[in-house]
């Protein structure tokens, strides 16, 4: 008995210690970027590109531009895109571009928090420092827009924030891009589309039970989605099996329509509304390159 | 022995008539609509094909097409969603009716970018493969530019006259635009 409480007394314990360790545990890198000037057009396309403007607008009532409270219902709670325009008090409009980058590519908030990998920080990681500039320089045009953001509605024991730092530690990696030199530029342009900004494998590839990707099955579809559908494989094999080609698919990106005629609806209706359909010819052919070439 | 046959034709009759309704899986209102968007489907696959440069032009064949979506579209198409139609194997969704406005502001913008799309049939394609029409450019790629209209499907329209200067493919662009438009609105998906 007094063996037990002992042993009681020592897991409690090191349970507060373990949870005190990892809510003291920095997480954040430094990083320096203050010397590089960017480019508001290209940042722009690169929002586009990367859903910044599709998930943090609420178009459907009439949302500003880039203002959030867009709500995103998963199994873990439900998700409110924060307000991003450069309101000072409820936007970002008085972070630095070095807070920006922390947050894009790290998935640390200024106040040194973890953000939940509903943004998809983990693609964004891949982003260089110069698009890291222009997608600054582009949200320095956004116009202010005073509302608060909408708290974050998790169900517990998701709403505690730092259990996510043992999240990203057995998920997540947050090396940059690395192309293949023994690829084409445009397969290579492709590879980084597909796996940083547009983020297509957060719907089409399977997550575990911890909401991390497998890496294993990468691009093989997923059930479960937020809107409670599920995405279709898209590994090259999937691909070629259902007659996409280069041609048709970067189509379906521009246009939404499919090689049999119909037309996307759903996510990928959005998807192809809000972001692919802004894309230039070059980029859509990178995209349908890299996915009917990729090695599985 | 007459008897017996006469049964057991009725008998086929009654299931292979429940085999034919099983597999169409719809009828009255519902086969017609169902029909109806096929149609438009066997269209836009062929006239897509013609967009990507992977058939033949031809001028014919794309006012022809055209004219069978205007023949669906607008009017033709609200009246065969009554309310409340959304019974199996419908994948109409009940938004249809809570968002009236939208629902038939797409039907006659589907009809409009179609006239257009007569219109142009003769125009050819755009130069280069950058087969935008206006609506979707690049061109707009401040944050704020032109993206709230873009972003809500509530695009701005064009009239057909604007629509019958454009690149066939420009135009045909709209038209698909305002297909998925309205399944991403207004269509289920399947489970």
């Amino acid at each position: 008995m007094k063996k037990l409480l002992l042993l009681a007394v020592v897991a409690l314990t090191s349970a507060g210690a373990v949870t005190a360790a990892v809510f003291a545990w920095p997480i954040s890198r430094t990083v320096e970027l203050s010397t590089t000037v960017g480019d508001a057009n290209r940042g722009a396309y690169l929002a586009r590109m990367a859903g910044c403007i599709a998930c943090h607008t609420n178009a459907e009532e009439g949302g500003a531009p880039l203002a959030g409270g867009l709500a995103l219902p998963t199994q873990f709670g439900t998700f409110y895109s924060p307000n991003l325009t450069t309101d000072k008090q409820y936007g970002i409009g008085a972070w630095t571009i070095e807070d920006f980058s922390r947050a894009v590519r790290q998935g640390i908030s200024p106040e040194a928090e973890p953000y939940y990998p509903a943004f998809p920080y983990p693609f964004y990681t891949k982003l260089s420092d110069q698009d890291i500039a222009d997608l600054w320089a582009a949200f320095q045009t956004v116009a202010p827009v005073s509302e608060p953001s909408k708290p974050q509605e998790m169900i517990f024991p998701f709403n505690f924030r730092d259990g996510l730092k043992l999240w990203r530690a057995a998920f997540l990696k947050t090396n940059g891009f690395e192309p293949d030199p023994s690829q084409s530029d445009v397969w290579n342009r492709g590879k980084y589309i597909v796996e940083g900004p547009a983020h297509c494998g957060a719907c089409h590839t399977p997550r575990n039970f911890a909401g991390a990707r497998q890496a294993e099955l990468k691009m093989h579809g997923a059930q479960g989605l937020p809107d409670g559908g599920k995405s279709p494989p898209i590994t090259s094999n999937a691909l070629k099996d259902k007659n996409w080609t280069v041609s048709n698919l970067k189509y379906a990106l521009k246009t939404g329509i499919l090689p049999d005629g119909d037309a996307f609806g759903g996510s990928m209706g959005e998807v192809v509304r809000d972001g692919t359909s802004f894309l230039s010819d070059d980029d859509l052919t990178a995209i349908a390159t890299y996915l009917l070439e990729r090695s599985e | 022995m007459i008897k017996k046959t006469i049964t057991a034709a009725a008998v086929t009759f009654v299931a292979l008539g429940a085999v034919a309704f099983a597999h169409s899986g719809a009828s009255g209102i519902y086969k017609e609509r169902m029909d109806a968007m096929a149609a438009m489907g066997k269209v836009v696959k062929d006239l897509s094909a013609i967009m990507r440069g992977e058939a033949d032009y031809d001028a014919a064949k794309i006012q022809e097409g055209a004219r069978l979506i205007q023949s669906h579209a607008g009017e033709a198409m609200t009246l065969q969603f009554p309310e409340g139609t959304t019974d199996k194997p419908s994948e109409a969704r009940v938004e249809i009716w809570s968002d009236w406005d939208t629902f038939s502001e797409l039907a006659e913008q589907l009809k409009m970018n179609a006239e257009g799309l007569e219109k142009a049939a003769s125009n050819g394609l755009a130069m280069g493969g950058q087969t935008s029409g206006s609506m979707m450019g690049t061109e707009n790629s401040t944050m704020m530019g032109g993206q709230s209209g873009m972003m809500s499907g509530d695009q701005t329209m064009m009239s057909a006259e604007q629509l019958a200067a454009m690149p066939a493919d420009g135009v045909f662009n709209a038209v698909a635009q305002t297909c998925s438009a309205c399944h991403t609105k207004f269509r289920l998906e399947k489970k």
